[in-house]
């Protein structure tokens, strides 16, 4: 079945008085990536934690397949979509193989450990991500890309259908970046909905299949096909700057550049 | 990687040491006898009146005692740690302690001066003190936090430090009006001892601990979540909020019931957790009943080196928990890493 997770008209506000999102509209699909972007601070990763039912919106509603987010058990949940946030920081030493048997959690009683089932389906994420052969070092001794494959996989391992992360490739370096985004792309095409906060529009523009843009304001400023949210005069009034758009010379996708402000040397 | 041993033998060599551990408890002290011995004698048609004395009224009790506060203070210090997100965190760090023993000597001035019955429809008044104040210990920390918007360990352990402090000073004001002659029974309890004699301090801690600390064990696996990551626990369906709160409950209960009977014992909920770690790596489901066995063997050990240590009398089992605690973490800190620790 095709899972959609949808936000429809949302508003949020942590502090009354200072919206970080208002009247927001946004939809992570199976089988597709849907891209998050935008500049610092204009709510992405806010709208992402509204996506994973950790955040309740202060109006307007998220449903997965129709249905209130909010009605659903959070380990019931957390059996359909699967949450990455941004720079996570173990306080115990876990070797990889550890971390990705924590994805079981919502599938694993509450006093019984892992099953052999269990076990089995945490090796094969770790094979879907390229991690098995490291999956007897400790975690933080990973390099970048490998911790965040890891953690991928440990993500995989709850068997959810909608993957959402929170700037998976932050620190990463450029080879890393496309490998995460190559992944996730053909996560999308073996049927998983994944919905992505990133800050390189360029990634985005090459790998996701739809994009929302929001803007300094916490308002959706451009949503739909990558061609058609990373247009010039859209992007510079959601960043405020000067932002100029062109074509990948091997891709042909959408090729951003923010111009230095004016003034500068 | 660390090298662990497998669950099964890990379980399996606390408990054997739990065993060792309480039949020498049994065995050892000023008369030389012990089960077999009294097994001897009963079978060699010799009175055993005075030896079952000794065994059961004296021996018995003080080893189930020191076992059950061992137990349940090593288990907080688990628990705690993983809550708090540092390997510092123990019913001591949190200011629990602290506030259990300003309450037992609130308590103990309240009664000496006629202001407070010594019981209260049964229910004793000292033992209702300690744990009405690590309880409120408990909820002044969580206050503090919610006054946030997200309440972070770091503002939790923080909280629980300046309230052990607080308490620290409470302590010397209740001693500051203590009758002169009742500083050295107060002075005294403060060090710890598990010299019970009969069965009902052991019934009150079998009652407040056990129960507690099964409820406790129960959250093993999303102390696991919460250790790795707190945001990842509440995408996987981890209630946040209710298992701050569960664990600090239950850990101030356990902590109350202990302090008010055998008094503050330092470093077990430090020690325990710790060693046991190296051993059993950091997942919860195998280190919370290794270290609940283990701490319950630890006191029972160190409550052996009080009695057998030879001076006058015996020394107080904190003292004793202290000397070995003490330059135990000034290791770990000078080894600048925490078996099993990211920090």
């Amino acid at each position: 079945m095709n899972r959609c997770l949808a936000a429809e008209s949302v508003a949020f506000a942590y502090e009354p008085g200072a919206p970080v999102l208002r009247d927001v509209a946004a939809t992570v699909r199976g089988g597709a990536v849907a891209g998050i972007v935008g500049p610092n601070g204009s709510g992405k990763s806010t709208l992402l934690r509204l996506l994973c039912g950790l955040l309740e919106p202060g109006s307007g509603r998220v449903t997965l397949d129709g249905r209130p987010l909010a009605s659903f058990r959070p380990r019931e949940r957390a059996r359909s979509l699967a949450f990455l946030p941004q720079g996570v920081q173990p306080v115990f030493l876990l070797s990889a193989f550890e971390v990705v048997c924590l994805g079981r959690y919502p599938h694993v009683g509450a006093l019984a450990g892992p099953s052999s089932h269990d076990l089995e389906v945490a090796r094969r994420c770790m094979r879907d991500t390229a991690t098995d052969d490291i999956r007897h070092r400790s975690f933080m001794e990973l390099s970048g890309g490998e911790r965040q494959r890891v953690l991928l996989a440990s993500i995989l391992a709850q068997e959810p259908e909608l993957l959402l992360l929170d700037e998976p490739t932050a620190a990463l370096d450029i080879h890393h970046e496309t490998e995460v985004f190559t992944l996730l792309a053909r996560l999308a095409g073996d049927g998983y909905g994944v919905g992505v906060v990133t800050h390189d529009l360029n990634l985005a523009a090459r790998f996701c299949d739809t994009m929302v843009l929001l803007s300094r304001e916490h308002a959706v400023a451009a949503c739909g096909a990558p061609e058609a949210v990373l247009r010039e005069e859209t992007l510079s009034a959601a960043y405020g700057a000067r932002i100029r758009v062109g074509a990948h010379p091997f891709t042909g996708t959408p090729l951003v550049y923010a111009e230095p402000p004016e003034g500068a040397p | 990687m660390t090298r662990r041993v497998s669950a099964g033998h890990a379980v399996l060599a606390a408990t054997a040491l739990c065993v060792i551990v309480i039949a020498a408890s049994l065995s050892i002290g000023p008369e030389p006898l012990g089960p077999l011995h009294l097994l001897r004698q009963w079978r060699a048609g010799e009175s055993i009146e005075d030896a079952a004395y000794i065994l059961f009224s004296l021996r018995l009790p003080r080893t189930l005692a020191a076992f059950l506060a061992g137990a349940g203070l090593a288990l907080v210090g688990c628990a705690f740690q993983a809550l708090l997100r540092n390997p510092l965190a123990t019913p001591y760090t949190l200011g629990l302690a602290g506030a259990g023993s300003f309450g037992t000597y609130t308590a103990l001035v309240l009664i000496d001066f006629g202001r407070l019955p010594y019981s209260v429809i049964g229910v004793p008044m000292v033992q209702a003190f300690a744990f009405l104040f690590a309880a409120a210990d408990v909820l002044l920390i969580f206050l503090v936090a919610s006054r946030r918007a997200r309440p972070t360990p770091a503002v939790l352990l923080l909280t629980g430090v300046t309230l052990g402090i607080i308490a620290n000073s409470g302590i010397m004001l209740t001693r500051y009006f203590a009758r002169p002659e009742r500083l050295i029974d107060m002075d005294r309890w403060l060090m710890g001892g598990v010299d019970i004699v009969g069965y009902r301090p052991v019934a009150v801690l079998a009652i407040g601990v056990v129960p507690a600390c099964l409820w406790l064990l129960t959250q093993a696996g999303k102390l696991d979540q919460f250790g790795f990551s707190e945001e990842m626990a509440a995408g996987r369906g981890v209630n946040i909020t209710r298992l701050q709160l569960t664990v600090l409950l239950l850990g101030s209960f356990i902590t109350g019931v202990i302090v008010s009977e055998v008094g503050p014992i330092g470093f077990v909920g430090l020690v325990v957790p710790h060693t046991v770690r190296a051993f059993t790596g950091a997942g919860h489901r195998l280190l919370m009943p290794v270290s609940l066995l283990s701490g319950g063997a630890f006191l029972c050990l160190c409550d052996l080196a009080a009695r057998k240590v030879p001076v006058a009398g015996e020394i107080p089992i904190g003292i004793i928990t202290t000397l070995i605690g003490g330059p135990f973490f000034l290791y770990l800190l000078v080894r600048g890493r925490f078996a099993d620790w990211e920090t």
